[in-house]
């Protein structure tokens, strides 16, 4: 009989070792990178602390609907075993998301013998416990005929069998959101190198004259609206825009196959309803269920002026005559979308419709332009559009573009919809420039695009016979003026565009440069002083230097800035 | 943007070949800071450098920085025209002790 001090020198005894075995096995899985090795090497000290004949551990699987056996200790091996999550006593235990003590298994009408009569094992009492976070439950720890002593668990193992669960079911849940984020993280790089594929599948920014323009915004990473353009040898110009229905990679890799078969079908096939008939055939014969593609097709002519399109299925395109106040023309669909059947399109192709330029504009985009969301949380729509285009019709084809997507996309990533429109116009503009521009070039924000900047606008100078070291000069100037958009105007590297011109007008070489980055604080870009020797700051002090007139402003868009320089060589 | 090292005399020769801009100077700006760290007298040779910027010569003035704060020696060595057009426009070509060639640094110490 011990007497009631040695009782409780026994008891702080076991607190203290229960302490330190849960200390073990959080320090174990806090290091462990390996999250099943752990939980077999805490079951056996689990078992073999609490004096255990065997022990096994069960994890939730095939959505909650089995048990799984993770691992065991003991004699009898059922790792790998499954039963029904709501069968046996584990499965009790799991469902309850209590832990229980049963001192007589053949008493309890829940024990499933099966095991005991495959192995030969005979199982007297059972100690259960959840490996639960909360309501969470992952599975059950489940301990076999207490050794020694009476030979039944008692209430204190129960407690300390639901704590070291406890604590082995968040290393679980930690480990597994670990290898979600990882996985995660995977699949957004991958989406990232898709993304690169596919701007690479539209055409390159074309000089500021050129008739044809436009811009792709994807919602997410990757994009199923396309445009393209490209010169034919006989000198038109052909064109299409398309929005593969749904998101995500399954329309971009639709968006992907469309775009190819224009480009390498367009420059065979000369009627813009027929080139949409045989894509729609092309389409039809691999197109996933559900699928499909609205789009336009057409030809610009830029000796007769004439735009000849077909329109499947695709939101109406409009037509803005040169005189202002001019009704509009918008052109419906008059054909199904590519991709349903191809038994809907007539044998001689989709229906077209031709139109003269004549001094107006004509404009396709998908409906992530109607349907984008202004500033206020209210719809731009058809009207929207149309205002903003007459509005801006004194400014250059890509200006106009531009004033449109920088109304719905406002740089805070919260797109609905890809935003894609492209543009036919000849009328300049009043911001077109006299002369043709010596540069001019549009480009992502990277730095790995700054040595093509400074190649272009080396070679252009090299080729006006500007002197060489005046040159080399004003190269540095506009790079270092592109380093602070990247770092400054962005913050960082970004696929927004910076756009170049430079121009040569008698002695003065001007350059104009614009982001799309919100309005800078034009009192903050001074030189600083250079009589302090450190690193940074000295972009802003050599364009200053080099440059003879330097302005900094904000466009009128709201949005995007421009840097005006001028250099005089004479 | 590629570089060479070697040890001549107790002094680090660090030579590069390429473009230092906005996307190199970072690997320029390591390259430096390690070989400052692990010896006072660093030659920087700047014979297959055409142009630098000023994220380069940012660079060049912190791995200077470093060595001064261990009283050590950093010079550069046949910096090309036009890189050395831009030293004079951040104002450093008189703070940086600049040699025509390697040997020439050598000769004087480092």
């Amino acid at each position: 009989m011990m007497n009631q001090m040695q009782a409780d020198a026994q008891n702080a005894t076991q607190l203290g070792n229960s302490l330190e075995l849960l200390a073990d096995m959080g320090r174990d899985f806090a290091g462990s990178g390996d999250i099943d090795a752990t939980l077999v090497r805490a079951l056996e000290r689990i078992t073999d602390y609490l004096n255990a004949e065997g022990g096994a551990l069960f994890l939730l699987a095939d959505d909650d609907r089995l048990l799984t056996c993770h691992s065991c200790v003991g004699e009898t091996e059922i790792t790998g075993i499954t039963l029904k999550s709501d069968h046996g006593i584990v499965g009790r235990c799991v469902q309850t998301n209590t832990g229980e003590i049963v001192r007589d298994v053949s008493k309890d009408p829940n024990f499933d013998s099966s095991v005991d009569e495959k192995t030969g094992f005979t199982t007297k009492s059972i100690l259960c416990a959840p490996l639960s976070v909360k309501d969470e439950v992952l599975g059950a720890i489940e301990l076999i005929n207490k050794k020694g002593g009476d030979n039944l668990f008692d209430p204190a193992d129960l407690t300390l069998l639901e704590v070291l669960s406890n604590s082995a079911a968040l290393a679980i849940l930690n480990a597994r959101m670990a290898e979600r984020l990882v996985e995660q993280e995977k699949t957004r790089r991958e989406l990232e190198l898709a993304a690169e594929i596919q701007r690479n599948l539209l055409p390159s920014a074309p000089g500021p004259d050129h008739p044809i323009d436009g811009i792709n915004i994807p919602a997410r990473t990757v994009s199923g609206d396309f445009y393209d353009f490209f010169s034919l040898p006989d000198g038109r110009i052909i064109f299409c825009l398309g929005d593969v229905s749904g998101k995500g990679m399954n329309a971009a890799l639709l968006m992907a196959k469309t775009a190819s078969l224009f480009r390498c079908l367009g420059k065979t096939i000369n009627s813009p309803g027929r080139l949409l008939g045989v894509i729609n055939s092309e389409i039809c014969e691999t197109a996933t269920r559900g699928m499909f593609i609205t789009m336009i097709a057409g030809y610009f002519d830029p000796d007769t002026d004439e735009i000849c399109f077909a329109n499947a299925g695709h939101e109406p395109p409009l037509y803005l005559p040169g005189e202002e106040n001019a009704p509009h023309q918008s052109f419906a669909a008059e054909a199904p979308p590519i991709g349903i059947s191809p038994m809907v399109v007539p044998e001689e192709g989709y229906p077209e419709e031709k139109i003269c330029l004549d001094f107006g504009s004509f404009y396709v985009f998908t409906d992530g332009v109607t349907e984008g969301e202004m500033e206020d949380g209210s719809m731009l729509g058809v009207s929207g559009v149309i205002e903003l285009l007459n509005k801006g019709r004194a400014r250059s084809l890509q200006s106009r573009l531009h004033g449109i997507t920088q109304r719905l996309d406002r740089g805070d990533g919260d797109l609905h919809d890809d935003i894609t429109i492209l543009g036919i116009s000849r009328a300049g503009g009043a911001d077109r420039n006299d002369g043709t521009p010596l540069v001019s070039r549009r480009l992502p924000a990277r730095a790995k695009n700054l040595k093509t900047i400074r190649t272009v606008v080396g070679e252009a100078l090299s080729e006006e016979k500007v002197d060489e070291k005046i040159a080399a000069e004003v190269v540095l100037a506009i790079d270092e003026a592109c380093q602070n958009i990247i770092r400054h105007a962005y913050g960082k590297e970004c696929d927004k565009d910076i756009s170049l011109e430079v121009h040569l007008r008698d002695d003065r070489l001007e350059v104009n440069l614009t982001d799309e980055a919100p309005p800078i604080d034009l009192e903050a870009v001074k030189p600083r002083n250079l009589d302090e020797i450190r690193p940074g700051g000295l972009g802003t002090h050599f364009i200053s230097e080099i440059m003879d007139e330097v302005t900094y402003s904000h466009l009128e868009s709201g949005t995007g800035n421009r840097l005006h320089m001028v250099k005089t060589i004479s | 943007m590629e570089h060479t090292q070697r040890e001549e005399n107790g002094c680090t020769i660090v030579a590069f070949t390429g473009d230092i801009d906005l996307e190199s100077s970072p690997d320029v700006r390591r390259v430096l800071l390690d070989c400052v760290k692990a010896n006072d007298s660093v030659i920087v040779d700047l014979s297959g450098v055409d142009y630098i910027d000023s994220s380069g010569v940012a660079s060049m003035v912190e791995a200077f920085q470093t060595t001064r704060a261990g009283s050590g020696q950093f010079s550069l060595a046949a910096v090309s025209e036009s890189a050395l057009r831009v030293l004079q426009l951040a104002r450093l070509d008189k703070v940086f002790t600049i040699y025509g060639s390697v040997e020439e640094g050598l000769a004087d110490g480092g």
